[in-house]
């Protein structure tokens, strides 16, 4: 009800202000501009079958009020978008309410399990480690109500990337919210029921407004001005495609299309003011002005796509979802103890019921300041575009913090834990500094584009840290090269375009050491690269433009390859048809630190490689799980989604 | 004494004759019909030249034009001969730089040019450079006046043999010159202009809604030598992408027209080898607006008609033509990669508009048929009578390998409050895009 009437009001206000300015302004366009598109994204996911059935329908207006309010080109503009997702009706086996099942988590190696289960898998909530072991024997933290905590609607977390290999996992609930309310107690961060997940464009944000602002100038000589925009918008920064580097203001979606939809359609619209001041041309520079930008709105970070959805950036959202059951539920890990650490004559490691309020994610503190905000000087000079940015911003992307109050599992006692996989998510304030250039070197017929950004505040995984987390300053670049390029043998009268580019990105405080058993400290990678090229061609007054994206992550190994056809069919229908295939390292690749040696409640966690069993700190025990996500990024650990995708769209 | 008398006499004279002289090539440059209209064998005014009678006129056409109608794609309407008077202004302009300007003695440098047409002559075979000063005269010339635009610009994309318009793109499009300027404030150029540039264009998309608000931006210095500076505002990236010139000599936007066509050429001399190739009378697509039998399909809210198209495919205008003078004109490209051989333009003596160019392949072989159609602008929007310029009011690219074109149709407006100055800076493309 709270929505309907959030909707009602919001139409009601675009109507009004459309109504006020069409009877009272002295319009320059006589009639409202619209127009729009409906469309439906169909993909299929090879191994699993549906993973998108996206039906879309967009309407954009605008108005020139010429002269209005004392500013010149007075103008209201807005976008609406309404989106069906049918995958959660049509595969709902996979990503709806009937999907997942119930799992058994790994005991590597365990002669203990190979004896009561008859091999290495012990079910869900049944853990040696828990409620499997010797009633009695089993300390309270170890012990969860499965009755309320059932073994249905599970997936293992990485099962559809990797196998355990000896790591640990989780136990994911993948049903839709209102299906499985497990792990989605986080307080409006990746708590969707079904139908937020079919229409996700109607939420208390009012996302179906894409944008409605109104804009105007004021001048101020012949050549200068200000300029003002006001509204739900997008602000984009920068010159780079695919890498947002500066491009910060407004968060994405990721849960569309991973990072393969336009960031257009994906940036997260907020309510934002703009003020500019256009010097245009002066003694010195080509063209210059001053913007200064103020997010008002409550801060949104990236939707990184809810578990058990076709679309989760990392696979984070699993993550969050599983450690959050683990923490309000209580949880089964696999392979988190070594069977001989309980006194059992046995080589293996055995899987551990956890009881709630032990280890996972309590809440998430989402910032409440309307304070985002930055400058941006921008112009041309000897004919190099060139700005120099500032923004303060509150990091996008999630950070766990270990410094919350737990139950140490095996005494009861409540207290913050160090080195313990208990977290509340965070999302720290980061100042960004940067700047970008393009530029065209005629000699080579080719246009440079360069980003770059220095940032302090950011969060990283850090298992070093008692608390599991540090700050690092970073460093991030993007090179851009363009050239349209003649290739007669599949093209005489049309040359091709060829895009490249590589980001960098380069942690300042990176922290990794070597362990007893392996590294430890931040899983991201201190300098990683990625690599993009596309080669676009068009055919047939460009009505058929067949397209290859590939990408690259030097680090993660991994890469894309995208080919697809774009085929205008008249001015209303269009048809692209393409493929999304990973090659290259998986998820599975990548393990880091997983801190089952942290040993948070010393001594009884503390293993055999720990010099002082009375200290916490990990010793390095490795598994694929939960960090080496971020060491695969977001195209290794996508690599089991490859897909063909067919978009039809008509537009009016 | 009577020796310093003859002499200065003499002097005066001389001066007198000289003054005389320039006087005479100015105006013959400007007013090549104040003697009277050319003529050619049979040709009358009102008469219809098609296949039936091509041959006939085979000289006073161009190549492909005399093609198209010997193959009955369309039939030309002979209309009288008449004067395209440019702005005083322009004209004074080449009256007080006469004599003073020379070309440099690299390709794209030219020396002691103010404003006007900077070299009136008329052109000579034995000289080794005329054509790069006909190119002078064009780049220089008074199209579209100081500043001007089409507002709005359709273009329809269509096949030749099956007549479908398969694409509909509807424009505005902004002309301004920085400097050499003789009509508008300022004259003769603007004060903060730190890149010295010389023009600039300013495209914006209206319509359909897959390149809605894409928008282009040229601008052009006033050094020859140095390369455009082109950005294009892409709606679905919202991002200003800076062109390499590769797409200059790219299908813009799909259609049968690269940047570098726009007005006939729109690059820089120094891209260019440039040959006069002789002077000749042919028939030319200058016209009145307001006298043709006009499209119905897009009326303008003020009652504006544009220009209607029919023969094989709708790809040729339904104007009327008139005998000219031309100077003929070749430019074949520096840059070994260029996509075309050469262009032989036929420029019009009298406004030095381009309104035919024939495009050639890499091979030689004919491949583009270019046609900018004339409208005199006292007989045409109210807001042009007056201004002297010749304007661009209807086109058609027609690819004669493909057999396919794009048409035009115009609304020009020389009007400044449509080209302000703040209209061609690349903020102004990341304003107007969404």
């Amino acid at each position: 009800m709270k929505k309907i009437s959030k909707i009602l009001t919001a139409l009601g206000s675009t109507t009004l202000l459309a109504g006020v300015g069409a009877t009272g302004a002295h319009a320059q366009d006589e009639q409202w501009d619209t127009a729009g598109f409906v469309e439906n994204a169909t993909f299929y996911r090879d191994g699993v079958g549906l993973s998108k059935s996206r039906n879309t329908g967009q309407f954009e207006f605008s108005k020139d009020f010429g002269k209005k309010f004392g500013m010149n080109n007075f103008r209201v503009s807005g976008t609406l978008r309404a989106t069906y997702d049918a995958v959660y009706d049509l595969n709902s086996e996979d990503y709806g309410h009937d999907a997942g099942g119930s799992r058994s988590f790994e005991n590597f190696g365990s002669t203990t399990a190979q004896a009561i289960y008859g091999g290495t898998d012990s079910p869900w909530g049944q853990s040696i480690l828990g409620n499997g072991g010797p009633p009695g024997a089993i300390p309270p933290g170890f012990l969860y109500d499965v009755s309320s905590n059932p073994n249905r609607g599970l997936k293992v977390l990485g099962e559809d990337m990797h196998d355990p290999m000896g790591g640990v996992t989780i136990g994911v609930p993948v049903r839709p919210c209102d299906k499985d309310s497990r792990g989605c107690g986080l307080d409006d961060y990746m708590d969707y029921d079904t139908n937020d997940l079919r229409f996700p464009e109607f939420n208390d944000e009012l996302d179906f407004i894409r944008e409605l602002y109104f804009e105007g100038s004021v001048p101020t000589g012949d050549m200068s001005e200000w300029f003002f925009r006001v509204g739900k918008q997008q602000v984009v920064w920068g010159r780079t495609d695919l890498f947002r580097v500066l491009d910060v203001i407004n968060p994405v979606d990721f849960s569309r299309q991973n990072i393969y939809d336009e960031l257009e359609d994906i940036r997260i619209p907020q309510w934002i003011a703009t003020a500019e001041y256009r010097w245009g041309a002066t003694d010195i520079f080509d063209d210059l002005n001053l913007q200064v930008v103020w997010n008002f709105d409550q801060f949104r970070p990236n939707d990184l796509g809810q578990g058990g959805t076709p679309y989760s950036i990392l696979d984070a959202g699993s993550f969050f979802r599983a450690m959050n059951n683990c923490w309000e539920n209580g949880c089964t890990v696999s392979n988190f103890v070594p069977a001989g650490a309980i006194g059992l004559d046995d080589p293996g490691l055995i899987a551990a019921d956890f009881a709630p309020g032990v280890i996972g994610i309590r809440k998430v503190d989402m910032p409440s300041g309307h304070d985002q905000g930055g400058i941006k000087l921008e112009g041309v000079y000897k004919s190099v575009g060139f700005s120099l940015n500032y923004y303060h911003y509150y990091q996008q992307l999630p950070t766990l913090r270990g410094d919350i109050e737990s139950m140490n599992a095996f005494t009861g006692e409540i207290a913050d834990w160090d080195h313990l996989i208990a977290f509340d998510i965070n999302f720290p304030e980061v100042d960004l500094f940067g700047g970008s250039l393009d530029f065209y070197i005629d000699a080579i017929k080719t246009v440079f584009r360069v980003e770059a950004t220095y940032t302090q505040g950011e969060e990283f995984a850090n298992s070093i840290e008692p608390d599991l987390y540090s700050e690092s300053d970073v460093m991030r670049w993007v090179l851009g090269v363009d050239r349209n390029t003649f290739i007669p043998f599949l093209n005489k009268k049309r040359a091709f375009l060829i895009s490249g580019q590589v980001f960098g990105q380069h942690l300042l405080d990176h922290e990794l050491e070597k362990a007893p058993l392996g590294d430890i400290g931040m899983p991201d990678w201190e300098d990683n690269y990625i690599a993009t090229l596309l080669i676009k061609g068009w055919y047939k007054s460009d009505t058929i433009s067949p397209q290859i994206i590939m990408a690259y992550d030097y680090e993660a190994e991994a890469g894309t390859v995208a080919p697809s056809v774009d085929w205008l069919i008249n001015d209303n229908w269009r048809l692209i048809v393409g493929f999304n295939i990973k090659f290259g390292d998986g998820m599975g690749d990548q393990e880091f630190d997983d801190c089952r040696t942290c040993n948070p409640f010393p001594p009884f966690t503390a293993s055999p490689a720990h010099a002082d069993p009375m200290q916490s700190g990990s010793v390095g025990l490795s598994g694929v799980q939960p960090l080496g996500r971020f060491r695969s990024g977001p195209l290794g650990s996508a690599s089991e989604e490859d897909e063909f995708q067919v978009t039809l769209r008509y537009r009016f | 004494m009577f020796k310093k008398t003859a002499t200065t006499l003499a002097l005066a004279a001389a001066i007198g004759s000289s003054q005389s002289a320039m006087a005479d090539v100015v105006d013959n440059s400007f007013y090549p019909y104040k003697d009277g209209a050319p003529s050619f064998p049979g040709l009358e005014v009102g008469m219809t030249i098609n296949a039936s009678n091509a041959d006939q006129f085979k000289d006073a056409l161009d190549p492909a034009t005399y093609e198209q109608l010997k193959n009955g794609w369309w039939e030309m309407q002979v209309a009288e001969t008449t004067s395209f008077d440019l702005y005083p202004a322009y004209v004074e302009a080449t009256r007080s730089g006469m004599g003073k300007v020379s070309l440099g003695d690299e390709l794209g440098q030219i020396n002691g040019f103010v404003a006007g047409r900077p070299f009136p002559e008329e052109p000579s075979a034995d000289d080794p450079r005329a054509g790069e000063k006909l190119a002078w005269n064009y780049k220089y010339g008074y199209n579209w006046g100081d500043s001007a635009a089409i507002y709005p610009f359709y273009w329809k994309y269509r096949d030749l043999e099956s007549g479908k318009v398969e694409r509909t793109l509807k424009y505005n499009f902004h002309f301004l010159n920085y400097k050499h300027r003789v009509q508008h404030d300022p004259v003769p150029e603007f004060a903060d202009n730190p890149s010295d540039l010389f023009r600039a264009i300013y495209v914006q998309v209206l319509e359909p809604f897959d390149v809605k608000n894409t928008q282009l931006l040229i601008h052009r210095s006033s050094d020859d030598q140095t390369a455009d500076n082109t950005w294009l505002y892409l709606g679905f990236q919202r991002r200003v992408r800076r062109l390499s010139s590769g797409q200059i000599t790219d299908a813009f936007l799909g259609a049968d027209i690269m940047i570098e066509d726009f007005e006939g050429y729109n690059g820089r001399i120094s891209d260019m080898n440039w040959t006069y190739k002789g002077t000749k009378n042919i028939m030319l697509p200058f016209f009145n607006h307001n006298d043709l039998e006009l499209a119905t399909d897009l009326v303008e809210s003020d009652g504006y008609q544009f220009v209607d198209f029919g023969g094989k495919g709708g790809c040729f205008p339904k104007i009327t033509w008139q005998l000219r003078k031309v100077y003929v004109l070749e430019s074949d490209p520096i840059d070994e990669n260029h996509p075309i051989s050469k262009r032989v333009h036929y420029v019009d003596a009298q406004t030095f508009t381009l309104p035919r160019t024939l495009i050639y392949d890499r091979k030689g072989d004919l491949w583009k048929s270019w046609l900018i159609g004339q409208a005199h602008p006292d007989h045409h929007l109210e807001k042009n009578k007056g201004t002297g310029v010749s304007i661009d009011d209807a086109f058609s690219m027609l690819d004669i390998q493909a057999g396919h074109c794009t048409t035009g149709q115009f609304k020009g407006q020389v009007d400044p409050e449509l080209n302000q100055v703040k209209l061609f800076t690349v903020q102004n493309m990341r304003a107007k895009g969404r």
